[in-house]
Parts: C-alpha cells; sequence; structure tokens
C-alpha cells in the first residue's frame, strides 16, 4: 500500500479558524496581540520625540564611551611599591621617531625601573630608544614587533643593562636582551649602504653580509634572551661556548639566518655551543637558510616546536635543517633530553608533515668543526 | 523486516515520481526543485563560505599576512563610521521594505542625495581636505594618536564610507526597482552583483595595496578597497529564500534538512580539498597565490553554477500582490517593527551575545598556533568537526518535533557555556601539554558543533516564524525595519566590541599574529575573550525563558495570512515566472 511521506510528521491538527472577509486586516488570534495596521496612522508627536530621544543618547553615550576607550595617553604608567614606576604603554603621538625612556614628566623623583611586556607593542616609527639610569627590569617581550627599530641606548650610568652599538645587553653581557629588529638599517649607514640590496640580488655580497648581516657575540655571553634576535636580518650569528640558554623565539623568523658558529678562544666550530643545555620552544622557527645543526651532548631540554619549519621542501629536494646532528647516542638522547611536540623541523610528505631524522653519534661537519 | 524497508524505500521512490513535478496535496515544492535547490544553494554557499577568507577584519589570512594592519584600527573605523550609518540605514529600510517601489518624489530625493554623496566621497578622499585644518588642533591631534589612523587619512575613510553609502544606495534603488519584480525579494541581488564581485574577487589578490610601506596609508588604502568589494554581496540568497520556499512550516523544516543540508557538502569536500592545495603552497596560509589564484578559481566556478540554477528556486509567501502591496513609511515601519515581542526577545539575545565581538577566532588559533596544523591533517580535522553537525541536522525534523524552541534555545547556550568552560580549564591547566589539551578542545568543538545544528535550523524558523508573525501584525514582513532594533542596541554593541580587542591590545596582540606562538600571551588572548563569552551565554539562556510562540500560534498566523491573500486576491509570493507580472504595469501601479 503507498503511504504518503508526510505521515511521518504527525502535524497536530490546528484549529480551523473563521475569518470574515471584512476582519482579515484586524483579526485577532488567542494569546497573540491584535492586527494593527500602521499604514496612514498618525503617529504622536510624543512618541517620536521619545525615539528620536533615546536613540541620540545612546548614540552620544556609544561616541563619548568609545572615543575614551581608544584614546591612549603617550604614556601609561603604573606606580610601584618601592616608589618607582613601571612604563606599562607608550602610544607613539604621531611621528615621533625617538624615545627616552628615564623618569615620569621628566621628574627625577619620579624614576621609571621596570619596563611592562609589549610596552612598544608594533610600533612602526620608532627608530631609536634611549634607556636611563634607573632602568633595572626590562621584560623580553618589551620591544616586540616594533619594526623600524634600530637602536637602543642605555644610559651608561644604568647599573643593570647596556648596550653594545645599540644591541641591549645586561650589564655583565651574560644575557642578551634584544637585537632590535631593524638594527641592520643602521649598520647599513654605518657601512655607507645607500639602500638594501635585492634579496639574493647581484648586491647582495659577502661584503654586506659581513656589514650588516653578521653579530657576534661577546665571550661574556650565557643566556639568548626570549626574542632576542626575533625578526633580525642576520645571516651569519657567532656565540661563545659559554651559552647555556637560548630562550623562547630568540631567533624566531630570521629567515636569512644561513650559519650559527661558536667560537672559544681562537677556535671556531659550526653550530650550537658545546655547554648549551636548553633550547626554547620556537627558537629557530621559519629559519629556513639553516642548513646545518648540531646539538651538543650538554643539552637537556629543547621546547616545543623549537626548529619548527626550518626545513621545507623544493622541487623535490630537502632544504634547510634536513636532520639533526647530536653528539648523543639514542639511548642517551632519550634518557637525558626533555624534549616539547613537535620540536624536530617537519617537512611536507604525502599530504601530512614528516620530521626530519635524528643523526645520533654524529660529529660535527663542516669547514668549521671544532678542532 | 527487510521487506517492510524494502517497501518505504519504493514508497518514497513512488512518491517522488509521481510528484517530481507537481507538490503533493497540502505541500508547495516539487520533488525537482529539491533538486535544484541542492545544486543552486550548494554553490552559491560553497561561493558564500570561500569569501569568509576575504573580510576587513584581523581574522582574515590576507590582513593577517600581508596588510598586517592593526588589530584596534577596525574598531576605530567603526565608530568613524557608526554615527552617519543611522542616516544611511534609515533610508536603506524604506527603499527595501517597500522593495524599491518608492514615489517618484521620494525617489528623485534619494537619488539626488545619492549622487551628492558620491561626489562628496570621491572629492574627500583624492582631495586633501586635511591641508584645510590646522595640525595644532586638540581634534586633529587626537585622530593622529589613533592606532593606524592619522587625520588626513580618517578624512578618507569618512569619505569612502559616504561614497559606498552613496553608490549602494543608489545601486539599491535602481536594481530593486529592475529585479525584484522578476526574480523576487531574495535572491534578486545575485543577478545584480555576481558579475563585478566575481572582478573583485579576482582584484584584491592581485592589487599590491600591502606593499605600500606606511600603515597609515594602507589601512586607508585597504579600507576604500574592501568597501568597493563589499559593495557587491555574493550571501547565501538563495538558502535565505528557501526558508520561505512554503507556508508550509513542515515542509520549510523538510527542504531545509535534507535538499538545503545535503547541498553543504559541496562546501564539505571543498573544505577537505582546499587546505590541502594551500599547505602545497610555498608559505602555506600565508601565501599570496592563495588569494591570486585558490580562492578567486574556486570561487568563480561556485558563482558560474549559482547562476545558472538560481532561476530554479522559488519564494512562497503568502501575501497580495505587489500592486496592492501596502507602502510603509518610516514611522509605521519603526512602530510596527516595535510591537513585535519575539523581535525584542531575539534583540535583547543578541545583544547579550555581543559580549564575545572583537574575539579572535578560537579554532583557528588552536589549528594553526597550537597545533600547527596545515595541509590534509588540518582540512581532515577542520571536516570532522564540521561534520559533526550533520547527523543531528539530518534529525532535525524529529528534534524540533519533540522540543519546543524555546528549550533548544536554552539549550543550545548552556551547552556552548559548558562546552567553553571545558576549554578554558583545559587551557588553563594542560596548556603545557599540547597535544593533550589541543585533544581536548577538539572532542569539545566536535560535540559543540553537534549541539549547534539543531537550534540554529531551529532559529532560522524562528526568525521566519517572527516575520510571518510581523506580516500578521503590520501586513508587511518589515524585515529591514527591524534593523530599529540596531539602531538601539547598535552603539552598545560597538562599545562592548571594543572591550575584547582593548584587553588583547594589553596582552600583546596587534598587527603581528606571531604573538600568538608565545604560550603564556595566547593562552591569555584566547582564555580572557571566551570567559566573557561564557557569562553571554549563561545570560541568552534568560530571555527564551519568555517565548511562547508556538506551533499552534504559528499555525493560525499563517490561516490569517492565507485568509488575506485569498480575499485581496494575491498569489504566493513572487512567481519566478517573468509573465506573471508585467512589471511595467505594476510599476505604475505602485501607490503614491
Amino acid at each position: 500500500m503507498k503511504k504518503d511521506n508526510t505521515e511521518k510528521i504527525p502535524v497536530t491538527e490546528p484549529e480551523k479558524l473563521s475569518i470574515p472577509e471584512n476582519e482579515i486586516w484586524t483579526y485577532q488570534i488567542e494569546g497573540l496581540q491584535e492586527p494593527h495596521i500602521e499604514t496612514g496612522r498618525e503617529h504622536s508627536l510624543g512618541k517620536k520625540l521619545g525615539v528620536v530621544l533615546i536613540l541620540l543618547v545612546a548614540i552620544g553615550l556609544s561616541i563619548y564611551f568609545s572615543v575614551r576607550a581608544v584614546h591612549k595617553e603617550t604614556y601609561e604608567y603604573k606606580a610601584l611599591e618601592n616608589g618607582t614606576y613601571e612604563l606599562v604603554k607608550y602610544s607613539n603621538p604621531g611621528e615621533e621617531t625617538k624615545l627616552t625612556v628615564d623618569c615620569v614628566d621628566g621628574d627625577p623623583a619620579k624614576p621609571i625601573t621596570v619596563l611592562h611586556e609589549y610596552f612598544l607593542n608594533c610600533d612602526e616609527k620608532l627608530t631609536e630608544v634611549t634607556l636611563g639610569k634607573s632602568i633595572t627590569q626590562i621584560d623580553g617581550k618589551s620591544f616586540y614587533s616594533c619594526w623600524a627599530l634600530q637602536n637602543i641606548h642605555v644610559d651608561p650610568e644604568n647599573p643593570a643593562y647596556c648596550d653594545i652599538d645599540g644591541v641591549l645587553f645586561t650589564k655583565d653581557l651574560k644575557t642578551v636582551v634584544c637585537y632590535p629588529i631593524d638594527h641592520d638599517a643602521y649598520l647599513r649607514k654605518v657601512h655607507g649602504y645607500a639602500e638594501e640590496p635585492e634579496w639574493w640580488g647581484e648586491d647582495y655580497t659577502e661584503q654586506y653580509i659581513a656589514d650588516v648581516m653578521t653579530f657576534r657575540l661577546p665571550a661574556e655571553t650565557e643566556t639568548i634572551g626570549m626574542l632576542a634576535f626575533n625578526y633580525a636580518a642576520l645571516a651569519d650569528v657567532t656565540m661563545p661556548e659559554g651559552v647555556k640558554t637560548i630562550e623562547t623565539m630568540a631567533f624566531f623568523r630570521c629567515s636569512a639566518l644561513r650559519s650559527i658558529t661558536t667560537f672559544k678562544g681562537e677556535v671556531e666550530y659550526a653550530s650550537l655551543p658545546e655547554g648549551l643545555e636548553t633550547i626554547g620552544s620556537d627558537a629557530f622557527s621559519y629559519d629556513q637558510a639553516l642548513d646545518y645543526l648540531y646539538l651538543p651532548a650538554s643539552v637537556k631540554s629543547i621546547g616545543h616546536h623549537a626548529f619548527w619549519d626550518a626545513v621545507y621542501k623544493d622541487n623535490g629536494e630537502i632544504k634547510g635543517v634536513a636532520a639533526i646532528n647530536t653528539a648523543l647516542t639514542e639511548e642517551q638522547f632519550k634518557s637525558q633530553v626533555e624534549t616539547g611536540d613537535q620540536w624536530k623541523p617537519e617537512y611536507d610528505f604525502m599530504l601530512f608533515k614528516k620530521a626530519v631524522p635524528i643523526n645520533y653519534s654524529a660529529e660535527r661537519t663542516g669547514a668549521n668543526a671544532a678542532s | 523486516m527487510a521487506n517492510e524497508s524494502g517497501n518505504k524505500v519504493k514508497a518514497l521512490f513512488t512518491e517522488i515520481k509521481t510528484h517530481w513535478k507537481t507538490p503533493a496535496e497540502g505541500k508547495y515544492v516539487p520533488y525537482k526543485e529539491y533538486k535544484d535547490i541542492f545544486i543552486a544553494v550548494g554553490s552559491n554557499y560553497t561561493g558564500s563560505k570561500v569569501l569568509e577568507y576575504i573580510v576587513f577584519a584581523a581574522s582574515c589570512y590576507l590582513m593577517m599576512y600581508h596588510y598586517k594592519l592593526p588589530y584596534l584600527t577596525f574598531s576605530v573605523i567603526n565608530i568613524i563610521n557608526m554615527p552617519l550609518n543611522y542616516i544611511w540605514t534609515l533610508i536603506g529600510w524604506l527603499v527595501a521594505d517597500n522593495l524599491g517601489m518608492l514615489v517618484k518624489k521620494t525617489e528623485r530625493k534619494l537619488y539626488g542625495l545619492y549622487f551628492a554623496l558620491i561626489a562628496v566621497g570621491l572629492l574627500m578622499i583624492f582631495g586633501n581636505a586635511s591641508a584645510l585644518f590646522d595640525p595644532a588642533n586638540r581634534f586633529v591631534a587626537y585622530m593622529n594618536s589613533l592606532e593606524g589612523i592619522n587625520f588626513a587619512s580618517a578624512i578618507k575613510i569618512l569619505g569612502t564610507h559616504l561614497l559606498w553609502n552613496g553608490w549602494a544606495g543608489a545601486r539599491g534603488i535602481f536594481w530593486r526597482k529592475k529585479l525584484i519584480p522578476k526574480y523576487g525579494r531574495y535572491k534578486y541581488m545575485l543577478y545584480s552583483d555576481c558579475i563585478p564581485k566575481c572582478v573583485m574577487v579576482v582584484l584584491i589578490g592581485w592589487l599590491p595595496f600591502y606593499k605600500i610601506p606606511d600603515v597609515v596609508t594602507r589601512v586607508w588604502v585597504a579600507n576604500l578597497m574592501f568597501a568597493v568589494y563589499n559593495l557587491y554581496g555574493f550571501d547565501n540568497r538563495l538558502e535565505i529564500c528557501t526558508r520561505n520556499i512554503s507556508p508550509n512550516v513542515r515542509e520549510r523544516i523538510l527542504v531545509r534538512s535534507y535538499p538545503i543540508k545535503f547541498s553543504h557538502i559541496f562546501y564539505s569536500i571543498l573544505a577537505i580539498i582546499l587546505p590541502v592545495i594551500i599547505g602545497a603552497l610555498r608559505y602555506e596560509w600565508a601565501d599570496i597565490n592563495v588569494f591570486r589564484y585558490v580562492i578567486p578559481v574556486t570561487f568563480l566556478i561556485a558563482a558560474g553554477l549559482t547562476m545558472v540554477f538560481a532561476g530554479r528556486v522559488r519564494e512562497r509567501i503568502p501575501q497580495p500582490p505587489l500592486e496592492k502591496k501596502v507602502q510603509i513609511n518610516f514611522w509605521d515601519g519603526m512602530f510596527g517593527v516595535m510591537r513585535n515581542k519575539y523581535k525584542w526577545i531575539r534583540t535583547i539575545v543578541e545583544l547579550l551575545d555581543a559580549l564575545g565581538n572583537g574575539m579572535l577566532p578560537f579554532a583557528t588559533i588552536l589549528y594553526l598556533y597550537t597545533f600547527r596544523l596545515s595541509g590534509l591533517l588540518y582540512s581532515l580535522i577542520v571536516a570532522l568537526v564540521s561534520f559533526a553537525g550533520t547527523p543531528p541536522d539530518l534529525l532535525a525534523p524529529y528534534f524540533l518535533k519533540r522540543f519546543t524552541y524555546k528549550q533548544l534555545q536554552i539549550f543550545y547556550q548552556l551547552s556552548r557555556a559548558l562546552g567553553n568552560t571545558i576549554i578554558v580549564l583545559s587551557l588553563l591547566f594542560l596548556g603545557d601539554k599540547l597535544v593533550l589539551c589541543g585533544t581536548i578542545c577538539v572532542i569539545t568543538l566536535f560535540f559543540l558543533e553537534m549541539c549547534k545544528t539543531v537550534p540554529v535550523t531551529a532559529s532560522y524558523d524562528m526568525e521566519v516564524r517572527i516575520n510571518d508573525y510581523q506580516m500578521y501584525l503590520s501586513g508587511e514582513r518589515l524585515e529591514n525595519f527591524s534593523g530599529v532594533f540596531g539602531w538601539f542596541t547598535g552603539p552598545i554593541v560597538s562599545f562592548v566590541g571594543l572591550i575584547i580587542p582593548l584587553m588583547l591590545l594589553k596582552y600583546g596582540f596587534n598587527s603581528n599574529w606571531d604573538v600568538l606562538f608565545i604560550d603564556a600571551s595566547r593562552i591569555k588572548i584566547i582564555v580572557i575573550p571566551i570567559i566573557i563569552d561564557i557569562i553571554g551565554y549563561v545570560l541568552m539562556t534568560i530571555p527564551y525563558l519568555f517565548w511562547d510562540y508556538d506551533d499552534d500560534k504559528q499555525s493560525k498566523v499563517m490561516q490569517v495570512l492565507q485568509r488575506r491573500e485569498e480575499v485581496t486576491g494575491g498569489t504566493l509570493g513572487l512567481a519566478s515566472d517573468a509573465d506573471q507580472i508585467d512589471s511595467d504595469r505594476e510599476q505604475e501601479a505602485v501607490p503614491q
């Protein structure tokens, strides 16, 4: 027997309404409002004014509060318990390129001692920042994403920090805090380059790399701070053997970084220093120009995604960090090294990602291998 | 048992065959139209979903990786545009709810206004109005201190706003008059906008404005480019049209649950393929070729298919014929919608929902920044989560019969609150265990998606029912005049929408999304807005306690509408057949 498909959905039989023709616009259903066809009706002036007034108040209040909310004072401070101040936020009032952080409103009695994280967040105008003698605490994220920043100068009397030619260090030089993102623009001026050469173009010479894109850390350095070299246009970095810690995102998106060299006295060798213990998360992420990596036997901890996207496939060929070399045996590595998720570089493989292999018990290779 | 199932399948086939071209008694949609809906809505939906990748918002990959605009700038632009928006929307409702059929004198005045706006807008954009003002002025100094904007660019942004509204307003009158009589009130826009939209989708990837070094210039130019792009719509108009496909409410739900639901499979497949293609690009989502090739090609195919099948989907609202249509003046429309209790309920819910405005897309952050997903794996997880909604959606007719809309909406808000609480707890306490934390979040998202689809289907039908009720109350659906609620809530929403961006700014989120790679910052950036959202979800249950519009009332409303239609000699909506309405005669007959 044929069965109507509609029968599957039982519908409660609705009450059948009987609506006279002359009531079609006014018939009221029980439980609902009476129809109220407004056409041609005169609405009272008071009613109209009421609506307009409420509306104007709503708009006015909203604009007032919104404008107040988005308005930012140039400086925002927070008073600290010890009578000093923290600079929480600096909002560039327009085209300022230089900033001096010393004390509140020029009053030496109100010294600024702390720089808050992201206090210059994404400023695109500042090229020079000068830190006064009172600054004693700087968050690693303080200078995050300041694209035009070329130099950070520190008052020589500052007890906690110093700078070496515009690069920020702790006073004892044990920690490099910030290599300004646009420091290469300053170095170009110093070395007489008119403008940035085309990437991998004819002007991009070894001399240019040596002058502008090379950085040698002082022998005292033990820690490379969080975000210290992020986005830096560096090709060659040389670090001392005393470096023990490379913090989170220290070399994040250094897309030109092609080599890391370690020195000990006069001796230089390729890749990360002996004695290195900690590599933070995303420390070398997106550093695809780097093509050799050697983990010393001293490594104890590697953060998640430490070498993320430091390898890629180009015309079927694997480029970048195609393998990880380590002095440790597989057993030693597994027992000694604490690793975060996806710490190895991964490249596209059969629509998925594949991690690069680890060469255990490897020896350093390359022209600069340790003597 | 097997025999019984076989008989059922056989009966279904017979039913489809019998009513392939002619609908069964009590129904309005023949099965042939189900097939057309499947293809037409599928293509339209796919095209509109693809366009979600191109928006003037921080969450757009084009903005994220190429334009790199400060996050707060989007809110500031909204504030600049907000006051004047009231005037344009007011005029817009008048035009839209009268379906473009205006009194001649009014029409001429509006055209005059719109063309003047275009001229002034162009002058402000391409002239240098800022030279007229004193740079030392406090207001100028204030504007110069805003994120990504200065006084000169603010004038250009305002000029863009005027240009946009002038052009959109003039087009609105012109195309409504020309196309609504032929294509109906819901899908006419596809016919006027499809080609220019295609052109803009192609251009937006190729115009190299993201290379402009100065952020302030980049902001106003991007705003102008997106204004032109947004002039032309490709919303899922055909699906909206199908919400009014039948006066039979059960049939609407059947259409919604089967051909419409199945039609989304086009996009579901694409949602798997697209990330795989994009994952194969050199810089994946950050690759400009996503916007030069992948998205334009996909969109062009979807747009082409949509236009081929759009004409076969019809709307069938019981209403008097156009020539007997009630003319709505502004105050009638305004007070008309304000009498609708159910619109107030929905408005309060939307207002509470605005607490989450300005929040970053949590799932995207989870996939890209926590899991670092790309390629096929990304596709599979996204597809898995979005598939979660399919089984309940197929069962929607059962759930909608078994539970009241009130129950479903309250359940929906509470499930969102619970799910998001689980996510927050896992981020706070398991945030350092990426795989475990991520797995919990994905499973929660899966269940949230499952819980979402039936209430959302109910929600669509609630909107249609509210409009049916409005038609019973006022003689017109007043869908656009419903925007009056937005007038009052808009300013509040606009202010509330600043809360999260300002918070995120403190946590380091601005124009550079890489901050999300910093674990401590990412957790704050995600968790705090979700907590605000949870509060909103809980509060959103309260207005629904006052919802009492049930099936019985809806059925009676439809009887009243049908009776009005019988008496006035109307048709079921605007027929697709062009000859059914003589548009010239109809234009002449518009009540003055």
